[in-house]
């Protein structure tokens, strides 16, 4: 069912997972909206009170404290994104990688700053990241850890699976047509806005939000975009950022921004992390795997920005793009300049 | 056994070092010792409930009982099992291979529910308030005793480890004597959940069922309850006298209990509870202010934090300094101004951490197991579960009501006294 013109807009927004999340919804009047989006706000502090890391009392939190000592056991829920987590872990080779926290801390991403870290801080943090250091037992739902020191970090996935769960309340809410935003790294389209297509999604110019790359209609499909704007450091006359690469230890260098457009958030927000560390080669065998998918890299050459499309069809080029070069990889012909 | 010794029988358990830790071999048991759990009621907490007591180690669901279609794919999602399905809790307590069985429905079918999960020979877990009348309190603490079952209720906080820490430093004297607790619970919404079709009022009633007074307790049942449980152990007993007010002032859709409510409880030392909850205002959020002569306590949802007050100089030193340099002249009264400076975090030790639900739940479990009484047990939810039911009463008469002193046998419970 879809909204119709006398539905009107209304507008939430909370504070969640080290973000905002902004609710748009259309109902008939404010007293629908509001119990829609709260109920959804509630299903978004309730997997934050699942997945977070910084706190104590988190599901995730308790695992990380037993699974190295000894099985811990966890619900379904918990267990099947950590299986999902790993599969993107074992898809990407690595790129994705829910125990890279030793890296970053080794790197002092943690703490907003950068160093280079000791051979030997290096190669401790590595012994303790990779997915094979996580090991998953179904019949009993057990997660063990293979050492001593790994950690679990689900902030490259969770607000896609909050997104997702949002999304299934307003759905059964009656909810007809909804926007959920994830500051704005990660956004969902439920159904249209009266009179339209879908929602419109503008992809921004890295360090210049003003300018647009890409106009996006959405519409039951969920984008990611994963960029690093500020968060740069330099060392030994190399640019760093404060994305790191699990399979070498390394913060990538390159790559700016990914956008990837999929069936649902928790796949976006993953794999648009992975789709940055990977690059675009990489990437696109992977992206290959999913039905509908949509990817778009922008990358750093030094002198130059490049942009790089996979089927990135049906999607509106605009005043962003000026400066930049473009490589499109598939569906050149149906490119919009 | 006088009233006030039978609540502080319950909470002196509560106060000893019953603090369990997530860690360790508690709950790590044999396949064999799988519990096949049950429950009635599977909105949007028993759902919690259930991915709660899936963390615990040998614990499945082997029925799920409710009257609203969809909340059976909800439940069969969270076990990702097909687990069997009831429309009447009848014939789900008539199921054999349940050990124990979950309650989380409206609260005026706790009682209902409660005791006919008790007389079919299950042990019980049971949503908080414990009923919505006083006489219903007392007719599921009879129960508990004739079944001889374990009853725990879902007072989780008591389990929080900040609690624990931060009573454990009330009763060592840390912030003097406590005479007062003020508890709020401020939200800043209807307090409404979504109806899919809103032209069906049966079905409104059905998920809104917390507004209206046939199945409700309202604000003072569904958040109070927890903060004067909490009180409960503080003071160390229960409350003897109890005026509120409250109304439906801003959320005027409907609804049959308050939007806002305040109820003080005075307590038989002279000491009080002052509770607030509204809908309007999400300033001080849920929180407990515990106050001491020599110094305050705030306890949150995920912490708490130690205030202390100024220190009194000492008579001697006092005398001394006036006497011998006299005192000195100035300008102004220096005022009242409130404390704006930090507080003593209240840290929990290493390996005593934990998530109240999660702590609440393994718990009951390892009761269950090693047949030990639960620390949340049918006493401690009496004494909350009765303050509720008069807490309401007083804002409904709009007049100042006694609670009755209970006498109390190991068998049995009636009231002395009606008020």
């Amino acid at each position: 069912m879809s909204p119709t013109r006398s539905d009107g807009l209304f507008i939430q927004s909370r504070n969640a997972m080290g973000t905002v999340f902004t609710i748009y919804v259309y109902a008939q009047d404010g007293e629908e909206a509001e119990a829609a989006q709260e109920a959804a706000f509630e299903e978004i502090e309730r997997v934050e009170e699942a997945l977070s890391n910084y706190r104590e009392s988190s599901e995730l939190s308790r695992i990380n404290r037993l699974a190295a000592q000894q099985a811990a056991i966890t619900d379904p829920e918990v267990f099947t994104l950590l299986e999902t987590a790993l599969e993107y872990g074992r898809r990407t080779r690595g790129a994705f990688d829910i125990t890279v926290g030793p890296l970053m801390r080794a790197w002092g991403f943690f703490r907003g700053e950068g160093r280079y870290p000791t051979d030997a801080e290096l190669r401790r943090a590595r012994e303790t990241v990779g997915h094979d250091k996580v090991l998953l037992e179904a019949r009993t739902r057990a997660v063990r850890f293979a050492t001593a020191g790994v950690e679990l970090d689900l902030g490259a996935i969770g607000k896609g699976y909050a997104v997702d769960r949002a999304v299934k309340v307003l759905s059964e809410a009656g909810v007809k047509a909804a926007l959920i935003d994830a500051g704005s790294s990660t956004i969902y389209a439920l159904n249209a806005p009266p009179q339209k297509n879908g929602w419109m999604v503008r992809v921004p110019k890295p360090q210049d939000r003003s300018q647009t790359v890409s106009t996006v209609t959405l519409r039951n499909e969920s984008l990611s975009t994963s960029g690093v704007y500020e968060n740069f450091f330099q060392l030994n006359g190399r640019t760093y950022c404060h994305v790191m690469d699990p399979r070498t230890g390394i913060p990538v260098q390159g790559v700016l921004q990914t956008t990837l457009i999929a069936s649902d958030s928790t796949t976006t927000d993953a794999l648009s992390n992975a789709m940055f560390v990977m690059g675009p080669q990489e990437a696109m065998k992977v992206l290959a795997t999913l039905p509908n998918a949509r990817g778009l890299w922008i990358l750093d050459e030094m002198e130059s920005q490049r942009l790089v499309e996979w089927r990135w069809q049906n999607c509106t080029g605009d005043s962003g793009r000026r400066n930049l070069t473009s490589e499109l990889s598939e569906n050149k012909g149906e490119q919009t300049r | 056994m006088n009233r006030r010794e039978f609540i502080g029988r319950a909470a002196g358990a509560l106060g000893g070092t019953l603090l369990l830790a997530e860690t360790g071999d508690l709950w790590a048991k044999q396949p064999s010792d799988q519990l096949n759990l049950a429950i009635i009621g599977v909105g949007s907490r028993g759902q919690q409930l259930m991915r709660t007591f899936l963390r615990v180690p040998g614990v499945r669901f082997a029925g799920l009982c409710d009257v609203y279609e969809p909340r059976f794919s909800a439940g069969r999602e969270i076990t990702k099992e097909n687990t069997p399905i009831y429309r009447d809790y009848h014939e789900l307590l008539a199921a054999s291979g349940i050990d124990a069985v979950i309650v989380s429905t409206p609260l005026s079918l706790h009682s209902e529910h409660v005791i006919a999960a008790l007389e079919s020979g299950r042990h019980v877990y049971g949503e908080k308030s414990l009923a919505l009348t006083a006489e219903e309190c007392s007719s599921i603490l009879n129960a508990v005793k004739s079944a001889g079952k374990h009853f725990q209720v879902g007072h989780q906080y008591h389990y929080a480890p900040w609690y624990r820490e931060t009573l454990h430093r009330i009763q060592m004297g840390k912030i003097g004597r406590v005479t007062q607790i003020y508890a709020y619970w401020h939200r800043n919404n209807s307090w409404r959940r979504p109806v899919p079709d809103r032209s069906d009022k049966k079905l409104e009633r059905l998920i809104n069922w917390r507004l209206y007074k046939e199945y409700s307790g309202g604000l003072l049942a569904e958040l109070g309850s927890h903060h004067i449980s909490f009180a409960n152990e503080v003071f160390r007993g229960g409350p003897e006298s109890v005026v509120g007010s409250g109304g439906i002032d801003f959320w005027k859709d409907g609804r049959e209990t308050h939007d806002n409510v305040q109820v003080t409880y005075r307590y038989p030392q002279g000491q009080t509870l002052v509770f607030s909850a509204i809908t309007t205002n999400q300033l001080d959020g849920c929180q407990l202010r515990v106050y001491g002569t020599e110094g305050s306590a705030v306890l949150t949802e995920r912490d708490a934090t130690l205030y202390y007050e100024p220190k009194r100089r000492q008579a001697p030193e006092a005398q001394e300094t006036v006497l011998e340099h006299g005192i000195v002249t100035g300008a102004s009264y220096r005022g009242e101004m409130p404390y704006r400076g930090p507080g003593e975090a209240v840290s929990v030790a290493e390996g005593k951490q934990g998530n109240p639900d999660y702590l609440a739940c393994a718990s009951f479990i390892d009761c269950i197991r090693n047949n030990r009484r639960p620390e949340a047990d049918e006493q401690l939810a009496w004494a909350a579960g009765v303050a509720v039911a008069y807490g309401n009463q007083a804002i409904d008469q709009g007049k100042r009501i006694l609670l009755p002193q209970p006498t109390v046998s190991r068998k049995s419970i009636a009231f002395s006294n009606s008020v």
